[in-house]
């Protein structure tokens, strides 16, 4: 079998050389914990707060609003939960948020309505995007909190948070949203959207996996998960993963410079591989396709093709891809996502390819062969 | 390099299907590892798609331990509605059924197949005691083990297609081979005899469930006497089996055994063990794995899983409907049961018992 092919980068990346080389040093000597007070301590310090300081600014926040976290579901839970647990005695119960949202945001939203929360979730159109008719009656008075993510990490759909934010803002209801996908490819500026938390996650970045930052804006009430420390000023409490903040802020202020080119590589890749499957799987359907799209992620339904043989014939053959996010593909369920937008999707093979750093011309050209060959067989279309 | 054919081999995490996995990775197959998630674990959690059953982890392992891709496939829906909801019907019918047949007809020879031929699978393997020869499925080499009894409903097609590494073992050899290949979670794990969806043997439990909870298998009904005497009064005929003596009422001068299950009125027929003697059944829902035998015909019948082999004679054959005159009697031939038929250690087929009969069937007029 020629070399496998990585079209997978929705749901992880490689750490970056340069994001190894930059934490390699503080899991030698300069291993120290950030809370001591001799110079081992100190030059752990200085890395952590210079660390933070250079995360904020990829987001255009200061220092003391980002959380260090181990990644885009803790971040999520602690926006979700810590901002609920505090605005709920305020007599605002109303949590609202998308049927497209990551498991973390959904499972940490049904975690607030057992907490008393009533739990609103936003109408979706056929494109997959949160409708701004339906925000304007649910984001109100008696709102608390709202949860939309930036980009979809299934489909890749772009919502709209400045929107979205702005409406959050204008009732006195918080306002979170999981850039995990959007970071790195579209511009998340604290500056320019009005939003009160927002999540990113380091592996999707070229950081390592177990780290992440929550964005809390300056004056947001939070309750913390953790309790048994004073580190992050009491709202993440626990010794700090200081080479993996580094690693972090190396492969954040990485994705913010190359954010354009990237993106615009990304984008002629992604088309490319959608064109070409399109040109001879006729059927096949794009999901979100009419949408605002991230630049990376494709979402395709083969009509008529079984999705589990679909992706283990495509892995067998060198693809790598996923069925859903990666955390369904394990048990390979229904996606929730497409569940909501395109019901007929659940009678075809539907796959989500996302290409990256790891993908090139050479690579699309193949995986579109491959691709095509086993989607026209497994959905009896006779090969031209 | 000229590689064997690919295998899907199916993979529950149990010490038959591990060492199925290592024979055929040791023959030089391309192997493929499945474990079907079948059911929801813990319908109280609907919101983790991800829950992983211990038993998925160790599949996991075991092909991780000898270098195969393994997935998981969810085959919820399907096996639901194949599976659990008939095992929920029958038991409201009055019969007492055995799922397993039906897994294996409807999902891992059907739907598992599918799945097969979608990834050029060329065979499909699994950890049943059981052999494939000649195009034919014989009796497993372990008596003690033999699974043919669950396998007669398979489509006679996918036989060729079928690898049965272990069948040609007796459970201790597996065991040895998997302590040998350094499986040792697996080699060890305790035999489970139970129906997998079916925690703790407590299948009154999914059947209040899946019914309505005035369903009449499950509200209070007669006991009654073959001459309709009434004797006492049960919590549900659901609860009961042909040939049980559990749970039912004292006072008889010698042991009393369920003879019949009638849901029109909710009765349980008891009796003495005479009334318990078949000597002959009607299946229904027959399936050949040979040719088709004849009316006339000596066959081997079983009529449970472990019970012994009888000697039989076809009396009756139309369509998918067979008469079988036993030689002996045997007692609580069970409606719901399987009536697995043999020539030699060769499965010729089988159907669902619809009815015992008491008296030899009178034999056909030859024309």
């Amino acid at each position: 079998m020629a070399d496998p092919i990585y079209l997978d980068h929705a749901a992880t990346t490689p750490v970056r050389p340069e994001v190894l080389a930059a934490m390699l040093p503080y899991y030698d000597a300069r291993f120290g914990n950030p809370s001591s007070t001799h110079r081992w301590g100190r030059e752990a310090r200085t890395a952590l707060d210079e660390a933070r300081e250079r995360v904020a600014a990829c987001l255009g926040a200061s220092a003391d609003e980002l959380c260090f976290t181990s990644g885009g579901t803790e971040s999520d839970n602690l926006a979700i939960l810590g901002g609920w647990r505090v605005l709920r005695s305020t007599g605002r119960r109303g949590v609202v948020t998308s049927p497209i949202e990551h498991k973390a945001v959904l499972e940490a939203v049904h975690k607030t309505a057992s907490e008393g929360a009533e739990e609103r979730m936003l109408a979706v159109d056929a494109g997959g995007t949160v409708t701004l008719v339906d925000a304007r009656a649910k984001i109100n008075e008696s709102a608390a909190l709202a949860s939309v993510m930036w980009v979809n990490n299934e489909i890749g759909t772009i919502q709209p948070i400045a929107a979205l934010a702005a409406l959050a803002k204008e009732h006195g209801v918080l306002f979170h949203t999981d850039a995990v996908q959007a970071f790195g490819k579209i511009e998340v500026d604290a500056r320019t959207i009005p939003f009160d938390f927002a999540s990113i996650s380091g592996h999707k970045i070229g950081a390592p996996k177990g780290i992440g930052a929550m964005f809390l804006r300056r004056g947001t009430p939070l309750e913390p998960l953790f309790f048994g420390g004073t580190q992050d000023r009491g709202r993440r409490p626990g010794t700090e993963n200081v080479a993996c903040a580094i690693g972090l802020a190396t492969a954040c202020e990485l994705a913010v410079a190359e954010r354009e080119t990237s993106s615009a590589k990304y984008r002629l890749l992604r088309d490319r591989l959608q064109a070409g499957i399109l040109a001879k799987v006729t059927n096949a359907v794009v999901n979100a396709g009419c949408a605002d799209r991230a630049p990376h992620i494709l979402n395709l339904t083969v009509p008529g093709a079984d999705g589990e043989s679909m992706l283990m014939a495509l892995d067998l053959n060198g693809i790598a891809c996923s069925g859903g996010s990666a955390c369904q593909s394990g048990s390979t369920g229904g996606s929730h996502v497409l569940a909501a937008i395109n019901p007929a999707a659940s009678t075809g093979a539907s796959v989500r390819m996302s290409v990256g750093s790891l993908s090139d011309e050479a690579a699309i050209d193949r995986a579109i062969d491959v691709f095509t060959k086993l989607a026209m067989k497994a959905s009896g279309m006779v090969a031209a | 390099m000229s590689q064997k054919p690919r295998v899907l081999v199916a993979m529950s995490g149990g010490v038959d299907s591990s060492v199925a996995a290592a024979l055929l990775v040791r023959e030089g197959y391309d192997c493929v590892g499945v474990t079907m998630k079948l059911f929801e674990d813990g319908a109280d959690l609907p919101d983790r798609p991800c829950c992983s059953l211990d038993s998925t982890s160790d599949a996991r392992r075991v092909a991780q331990l000898l270098g195969m891709p393994h997935y998981v496939l969810n085959m919820v829906d399907h096996f639901g509605h194949d599976v659990i909801a008939d095992f929920v019907s029958e038991y409201a019918a009055g019969r007492t059924p055995i799922p397993c047949v039906r897994c294996n007809t409807f999902t891992k020879f059907s739907d598992l197949v599918a799945k097969a031929d979608g990834i050029d699978a060329a065979f499909v393997a699994t950890g049943h005691y059981a052999r494939v020869a000649g195009g034919q499925l014989l009796r497993g080499a372990d008596d003690n083990k033999d699974q043919t009894y669950f396998l007669w409903g398979i489509d006679r097609g996918v036989i060729p297609r079928l690898m049965l590494p272990v069948g040609t073992l007796t459970k201790p050899e597996t065991r040895q081979i998997a302590r040998h290949l350094n499986l040792p979670r697996v080699a060890d794990k305790a035999e489970s005899q139970e129906i997998c969806f079916v925690p703790g043997g407590d299948y009154m439990a999914v059947l209040r469930r899946e019914l309505p909870a005035d369903a009449p298998a499950l509200i209070p009904g007669p006991f009654v006497l073959s001459d309709g005497t009434v004797v006492g009064t049960h919590e549900g005929f659901a609860r009961y089996t042909i040939g049980q003596r559990r749970a039912l009422p004292g006072g008889s001068a010698e042991p009393m055994f369920v003879v019949a299950i009638r849901p029109d009125d909710r009765a349980v027929v008891i009796g003495p063990r005479a009334e318990i003697l078949g000597n002959g059944l009607i299946a229904r829902g027959v399936n050949w794995l040979t040719d088709p035998p004849k009316v006339g015909d000596e066959v081997g019948v079983r009529v449970r899983h472990r019970a012994p082999i009888v000697a039989g004679e076809i009396v009756r054959l139309e369509g998918t409907e067979v008469e079988i005159a036993l030689q002996s009697p045997v007692a609580a031939i069970t409606p719901g049961q399987s009536a697995v038929l043999y020539s030699g250690d060769v499965v010729r087929g089988g159907g669902f018992i619809a009815a015992s009969r008491r008296s030899r069937a009178p034999m056909p007029v030859l024309s």
